[in-house]
């Protein structure tokens, strides 16, 4: 069953067309991320959601029910701001009960479902706090537990984690996943930050300039990109992207210097393709498809090496798990397996 | 060195400015007689407290009573009308916007000496003069208002969209997310911007003088200046009486002046 369908859903502001026919089902419970640049339009959906923003055409139904036409507070949807949006002048107590007191919940359900909240979220001795009063990692709990006594249908996060520091970042990623799991409510979350898209969500929809690119379980994207852009924009570091063409046999392709690679699914011959290799797929011991280039440069962190190489006027990067050493100007022998090259139409992006 | 220097000059004009204030109470405290000694006496060599016998021999209670009544219907209006268009104003983006924002300054900048021949006859067709006192509050009020939505419309650009759209999601309709979450974050704004305007009418002249034909009418400002004439002026009345006047203007304004300075300021920094 789906939570939240979308059907057809267009938005313009004036001649500007910010989000382009789409069409998306959330399943009941799923961890869902809209992930994209900025300005693709993935705040804008998360708010057409909400009911923050109108729409010009198109369907939203939540929970079965069409909510077109109905205001925020009438479709049972709790937000999660990326400024926390916390009232100045209420307490922590007062930020987190404000919906159900506007719902006129007896005091004594109120209490509970706020001392709840706080004991999961570890915020009990700040109840009397106002928000100037806290670190920005406790508004950014305050904010959580604003959402999580409502006990809503859906939880929406516009970017939640974007103004905390690395360190608190990673912690509250799991904190969110774990309270997804334990609440069971379906959760629609928005972040520019593929990562974390690829360690929450069950769901990854990636948006780009207001339509979708592709909707699909993070490996799945990773694995089999739909398209250029969204093979360069999951993972990390991007997909290099080598412009090639296939040989006769309709087998092989010859990138740059005249180097043959085999490709896993044979194409028509002398097209021109653009060959996507992830850096992670390089390998430094020549095995698999062979490719002869020269060291630009060589960063190592101990863990990770990246290379910077160069076949002939192509560049590409490697990233080798471990430590590797050798210079700029080196020649490099690099290998890659036949089924980890991806191909893309150079004009339309697709995947070949 | 440079400092001290700043801070004599400061002291040196905010003396000049202040003179006519202090000259006002020092006169009030004189007899008749000693006001046009020479060498003028900078303070009373036998100050007399008159303030009792001049207020009540000048019926001054009745005056300022109605400097009151204007002013407070001065102040509801503008806070009436002009908080829910300075917010609509915040809010607003766009050309047509900046029109309405432009055609409210515009409000501003008309004098009212300007504007109170239309607005005279204007008010006798349509009967108002019978009520002078309800016309002066309109006539002011629409100059207060420019002032009054220029500054709260800054003081609501303050407080962040995102929460209006949280209250929103929260469960209040656009009215209670406006009262109960916006309203009260601009607050001090809208309250200093009030005294202000209160202040500002307080010491309103023209419309008042013009509107208000019936001396029981009067406001205090007007009445005040009947007793100037060419002939024969009672000067230490006229003082004491200004003194009066001028006393509750100042006491609220020493005690918010704080709260003045960062409110006004507030919107135009940071």
């Amino acid at each position: 069953m789906n939570q939240i369908e979308i059907e057809h859903l267009n938005k313009n502001y004036g001649s500007l067309q910010a989000l382009h026919d789409i069409s998306l089902d959330i399943p009941v419970g799923a961890f869902v991320a809209l992930v994209g640049p900025s300005g693709c339009g993935k705040s804008t959906l998360l708010r057409t959601i909400a009911g923050l923003e109108t729409i010009t055409s198109g369907t939203i139904r939540v929970a079965g029910e069409v909510v077109n036409d109905k205001a925020p507070r009438e479709r049972d949807l709790a937000m999660v701001f990326q400024s926390y949006a916390l009232y100045p002048h209420m307490t922590v107590e007062q930020n987190m009960s404000y919906s159900l007191r506007l719902r006129r919940r007896p005091k004594a359900e109120i209490d509970e479902r706020v001392g709840e909240a706080a004991r999961i979220l570890g915020l009990e001795k700040l109840l009397k706090r106002r928000p100037k009063q806290l670190s920005g990692g406790q508004r950014q709990r305050v904010a959580m537990g604003r959402a999580i006594v409502r006990k809503p249908k859906v939880f929406l996060f516009d970017e939640p984690l974007s103004n905390l520091d690395a360190a608190l970042r990673v912690q509250m990623r799991s904190e969110i996943r774990k309270l997804h799991k334990n609440l069971g409510a379906t959760s629609v979350y928005v972040t520019h930050d593929q990562i974390e898209a690829m360690t929450m969500a069950d769901l990854i929809v990636v948006l780009h300039d207001g339509r979708i690119e592709q909707i699909g379980r993070p490996l799945d994207l990773y694995r089999r990109p739909a398209n250029r852009f969204v093979a360069g924009f999951i993972g990390s570091p991007a997909m290099n992207f080598v412009p090639a063409e296939v040989t006769a046999d309709g087998r092989t392709i010859a990138i740059g210097t005249g180097t043959l690679l085999k490709i896993p699914r044979a194409q028509e011959p002398g097209r021109k393709v653009l060959a996507g290799l992830r850096p992670e797929h390089l390998r430094l011991d020549g095995s698999g498809e062979r490719l002869t280039a020269t060291v630009d440069i060589i960063e190592g962190t101990g863990s990770m090496t990246f290379i910077e190489a160069r076949i002939g006027s192509d560049l590409l990067n490697v990233a080798y798990a471990g430590t590797y050493e050798t210079e700029a100007g080196a020649p490099l022998t690099l290998g890659i397996a036949s089924d980890d090259i991806y191909l893309f139409d150079p004009e339309t992006g697709r995947a070949l | 060195m440079k400092r001290y220097l700043l801070l004599a000059f400061a002291l040196l004009f905010a003396a000049i400015y202040l003179f006519p204030v202090y000259w006002m109470y020092a006169t009030a405290l004189k007899t008749s007689g000693s006001i046009f000694k020479y060498p003028p006496e900078l303070w009373p060599s036998e100050p007399l407290v008159q303030v009792s016998r001049v207020f009540a021999e000048h019926d001054i209670g009745r005056y300022l009573w109605n400097s009151l009544l204007v002013a407070s219907g001065i102040t509801a209006i503008t806070m009436l009308l002009g908080t829910g268009a300075a917010y609509a104003l915040a809010n607003a983006r766009g050309a047509k916007a900046n029109v309405a924002l432009f055609l409210v300054i515009v409000l501003q900048v008309l004098p009212p000496s300007l504007m109170v021949t239309p607005l005279f006859v204007a008010f006798n067709h349509v009967g108002l003069l019978d009520y002078p006192r309800t016309a002066v509050v309109l006539a002011t009020a629409a100059k207060t208002l420019a002032f009054y939505i220029v500054l709260c419309r800054a003081t609501f650009t303050q407080v962040p969209r995102e929460l209006k759209d949280a209250a929103l999601v929260d469960g209040n309709s656009h009215l209670g997310a406006f009262f109960l979450i916006i309203l009260p974050l601009a607050r001090n704004g809208i309250l200093i911007t009030s005294v202000l305007v209160f202040l500002q009418s307080f010491g309103e002249y023209v419309y008042s003088r013009s509107f208000i034909a019936t001396r029981e009418l009067q406001t205090a400002t007007v009445n005040l200046a009947t007793y100037l004439s060419a002939n024969s002026a009672d000067w230490v009345g006229l003082m004491n009486y200004a003194g009066i006047y001028v006393a509750p203007i100042l006491i609220v304004f020493i005690l918010l002046q704080r709260q003045i300075v960062t409110g006004l300021t507030s919107g135009a920094l940071k």
